[in-house]
């Protein structure tokens, strides 16, 4: 099933002689369980588009189609409650992990489940299964500060997964660890997507990092230059 | 989730050091309530613990106590002969400095009829009344005496019969009762010395009239010599039935006196004399206030702009306004309730020691929390402000 649709998507800085076209005619298509990879140098656009597709940044143009609900057209976003979309259906990884530095690890995995109201045992059992997927139970009770990067970004993920995200928006997840946790990083995230069916779109940079994909996307000065599907992950 | 207690508890040492400060400050705050009923309580206690019916006192004068006021003793012979006055005493009353057991004291004497007048102790609780004509006292306990002490004053030796708390001066200070006689001859007694050079003066000054022959002058001296029967006030009791502003007409008609009613001397108390000290006090506790608003208002903003990254990220994963709203105020009111807290365990625990009295209210209190509470909500703006406007963009570094 599709999850994201994004159709002819613009996005220009500025007017005139100060005009920046950050985005030009973005098309794309996420489908659940897919990994997405969209790849580009630095001031390709990558952060644009992951602005846009994360509902905060106002495109200039075209579509945005999110699990069948027309969220973005040319008159603008459709009368949704974006921050309700974003708690209830997207994930978000960063390549800083962006943990509550005064939350435990399991507090960081329960804030989005308290803000969608999920309370007491369900959401209390939810989090330990989170973190023995994620390996890092032991490390429940200790705060951001004292974990290493690659257990940070683990209790990153376990926070994007908590409310079983439709949507797993990565920006640069590995581009802060070293090639082991790198590698070890985004081997979770295929397993993530295959095993929850969550659609994972990854914006990297880092071409090592993107080996058994199903859809490569690459950009270039906001635009798609190389499109490439993996066929034995298509079916 | 309680988000703003467990970014208190990060930061337990930065929160405990700003309770301690602000608490403080709330501790001034508390005290200067506390000072403030105090000194309109003791600037009004010995009006309201006398209570006559009428204050008469010189003409157009706010006597006794706010202002200065002089009468001849023998007036209360005329205010008792005005319609509807059933008592009228005279009632003398000013503040000396004397040694008392080796410590200079300060204090206030209240001279009166003690056989029957007005003016004098009304609750005794150690002791009893004066009953004698001279060399009598009824102290406060401030000045640390006992019934039966003998204390030195002026040319005479008085012995403590009775001991009362239920006034002290318009200054706070203690108050002593004596006799009236005795009250006037401690205010004008005079050093023997002093005595003689004035007669001598008095007897040149009358001796250079060409009129006068040195035997008239002589005898005129004893008759020139100052009056020392002099008091502050009338004090007195109408007959049941008999109208106030009545008698206090006549009075000012026929006696060219004025008469306040207790309710009037206790006004012209309030407005007068105790009026700078209440405006002072009300200016260094709102200069305090939101000197504590200001402070709670900064740490509160330093908070939240060390957690703006934070802030970022709640916002991007979907948490509603709501969410970070209540973390920033919940950590402004918990600053400044816990502050207020402190401050109420320091003043209910040494407001005993402060020299001046410290009269503490539930009201005011409860009136300074409000106003408190009021001022951490306005104390998190700054911080709201910066939370409400900070983009969820910042999470991803754009």
């Amino acid at each position: 099933m599709e999850i994201l649709r994004v159709e002819g998507l613009s996005k220009i800085f500025g007017s005139g002689h100060l005009e920046v076209r950050a985005l030009e005619d973005i098309n794309l298509s996420v489908s659940e369980g897919d990994l997405v990879a969209v790849l580009g140098p630095s001031g390709s656009g990558k952060t644009t588009l992951l602005l846009c597709i994360s509902l905060i940044q106002d495109p200039t143009g075209g579509t945005i189609i999110f699990d069948r609900q027309t969220i973005f057209q040319k008159n603008g976003w459709a009368g949704v409650d974006m921050r309700r979309i974003r708690r209830e259906k997207i994930g978000f990884i960063f390549q800083s992990h962006n943990l509550i530095p005064f939350l435990t690890a399991r507090q960081n995995v329960l804030l989005p489940l308290s803000l969608v109201g999920t309370k007491g045992e369900k959401a209390e059992g939810r989090v330990r299964d989170l973190l023995e997927y994620m390996e890092i139970a032991d490390r429940a009770d200790h705060l951001p500060a004292i974990l290493s990067g690659g257990e940070q970004q683990r209790v990153a993920i376990a926070r994007a997964l908590a409310n079983k995200a439709k949507l797993i928006l990565a920006d640069e997840p590995t581009a802060s660890l070293d090639t082991a946790r790198g590698t070890r990083v985004m081997g979770l995230l295929k397993k993530i997507a295959k095993e929850s069916r969550s659609a994972v779109i990854v914006v990297t940079h880092d071409v090592r990092m993107i080996e058994g994909f199903d859809h490569i996307y690459q950009l270039k000065d906001g635009r798609i230059i190389g499109e490439k599907a993996n066929s034995a992950h298509d079916q | 989730m309680d988000l703003a207690i467990y970014d208190l508890k990060l930061h337990r040492g930065r929160f405990i050091a700003t309770i301690v400060g602000v608490g403080l400050l709330f501790t001034i705050v508390l005290a200067m309530n506390g000072l403030y009923r105090g000194n309109i309580n003791e600037g009004l206690a010995l009006i309201k613990a006398t209570n006559p019916d009428l204050w008469v006192v010189e003409r157009y004068r706010g006597g006794p106590f706010n202002e200065q006021s002089t009468l001849p003793e023998s007036y209360h012979y005329s205010v008792k002969a005005i319609p509807g006055v059933e008592r009228a005493s005279p009632f003398i009353y000013y503040t000396v400095e004397r040694r008392i057991r080796d410590k200079s004291r300060h204090f206030s004497i209240i001279g009166f009829d003690v056989f029957g007048g007005l003016g004098g102790p009304q609750k005794i609780y150690a002791g009893r009344n004066i009953e004698q004509a001279h060399y009598e006292m009824v102290a406060h306990p401030k000045l640390g005496l006992r019934v039966g002490d003998s204390v030195p004053l002026g040319l005479h030796t008085y012995t403590v019969v009775g001991l009362t708390k239920e006034a002290v001066s318009s200054d706070g200070e203690a108050l002593v009762y004596v006799s009236l006689p005795d009250a006037q001859e401690l205010l004008y007694q005079r050093d023997n010395e002093e005595v003689r050079n004035q007669r001598e003066r008095l007897l040149r000054t009358l001796a250079g009239q060409s009129f006068l022959s040195t035997v008239q002058a002589e005898k005129l001296l004893n008759a020139l010599q100052p009056d020392t029967h002099l008091i502050n006030a009338v004090l007195v009791r109408l007959s049941p039935g008999a109208s106030r502003s009545d008698a206090a007409l006549a009075v000012g008609k026929w006696l060219y006196l004025s008469a306040f009613s207790t309710e009037e001397e206790l006004q012209l108390m309030l407005k007068g004399r105790l009026a700078s000290m209440t405006k002072q006090l009300l200016l260094f506790r709102t200069l305090l206030l939101i000197i504590s608003v200001v402070i709670v208002s900064l740490v509160v903003y330093t908070f939240t702009m060390e957690k703006i990254r934070s802030i970022a990220v709640m916002k991007l994963i979907g948490a509603p306004n709501g969410v970070i709203i209540r973390m920033v105020l919940e950590q402004s009111l918990l600053l400044t309730i816990a502050a207020f807290l402190f401050g109420m365990l320091i003043i209910q625990n040494t407001y005993r020691l402060f020299p001046r009295t410290i009269l503490l209210i539930p009201g005011d209190d409860l009136m300074t929390f409000m106003i408190a509470v009021a001022g951490g909500i306005l104390a998190s703006v700054l911080g709201l402000w910066q939370a409400l406007k900070t983009e969820p963009a910042m999470a991803l570094g754009a």
